[in-house]
């Protein structure tokens, strides 16, 4: 009883550090995949064609940049192909994923 | 051929003295030709720099700004809840061409177009100034 009781607590718990352990990779492997990297680099800041910085910009910000290129509400060609082929979970991923990057971007004080 | 706005028609006259590049029937007439093309040549120059942006007048405008991207984790509530972006830092050709989507509508966003709406070429080369390279 208690060998079966520890051995469920024990597999409980190697599935959630699964999950942990996959929400810190996620956004780093979709950025490469995805081809983020391309115009924002791997820290965001590459500002390659014309690309904002992304380095340390708030994450719900660009969820709701990628989810308006992906519905049309934000017209822009170059960003439309690459949101459309994103999930909201990737999206969320990516986001957290550059909002953590060494980051220039500032709230100025005045 | 491209030097016929300088008055450099290389017809100088040799029996006159002045300047030889100028074709004028006077000296008074060479040089006020020669004035006047230097004339119209800073004053294109001049007339380029002022389109860029000045971030000293970037600041002057920037009230409006401060209000939503000068406080932290400030959020937009209408028509979604999500954080506005630092501004601060950004690339300035990107700032420029957000905040003329905005003002001209091609990125809808009422609260942002009512802001920019008052914006004019020169305001936002200056605000995009200012903010790109504030700290």
């Amino acid at each position: 009883m208690l060998n079966r009781t520890l051995g469920c607590l024990f597999a409980l718990l190697l599935g959630l550090s699964g999950v942990v352990m996959a929400e810190g990779t996620d956004g780093a492997q979709y950025i490469e995949d995805k081809g983020c990297v391309g115009c924002h680099g791997k820290d965001g800041n590459a500002m390659l064609m014309g690309a904002p910085k992304l380095g340390g910009q708030k994450a719900g910000y660009i969820v709701k940049s990628l989810m308006d290129y992906k519905s049309g509400a934000r017209n822009n060609a170059i960003m439309s192909g690459f949101a459309t082929a994103l999930s909201e979970e990737e999206m969320e991923a990516i986001a957290e994923y550059f909002e953590e990057q060494p980051s220039t971007l500032t709230v100025p004080k005045h | 051929m491209y030097l016929l706005p300088l008055g450099l028609t290389g017809r100088g006259r040799s029996d006159k003295v002045s300047l030889q590049i100028f074709t004028g029937e006077s000296n008074v007439q060479n040089i006020s030709k020669f004035i006047w093309s230097i004339a119209v040549i800073l004053g294109c120059i001049a007339g380029s720099a002022s389109a860029e942006g000045d971030a000293t007048a970037g600041k002057q405008k920037n009230a409006l700004c401060q209000g939503c991207h000068g406080i932290k984790d400030f959020k937009m509530a209408y028509p979604k809840v999500y954080p506005v972006p630092k501004i601060g830092g950004q690339n300035v050709d990107y700032l420029v061409s957000a905040l003329k989507a905005y003002r001209d509508g091609d990125r809808a966003n009422e609260t942002m177009h009512a802001i920019a709406a008052d914006l004019s070429d020169q305001d936002i080369e200056d605000l995009a100034a200012y903010y790109s390279a504030v700290q």
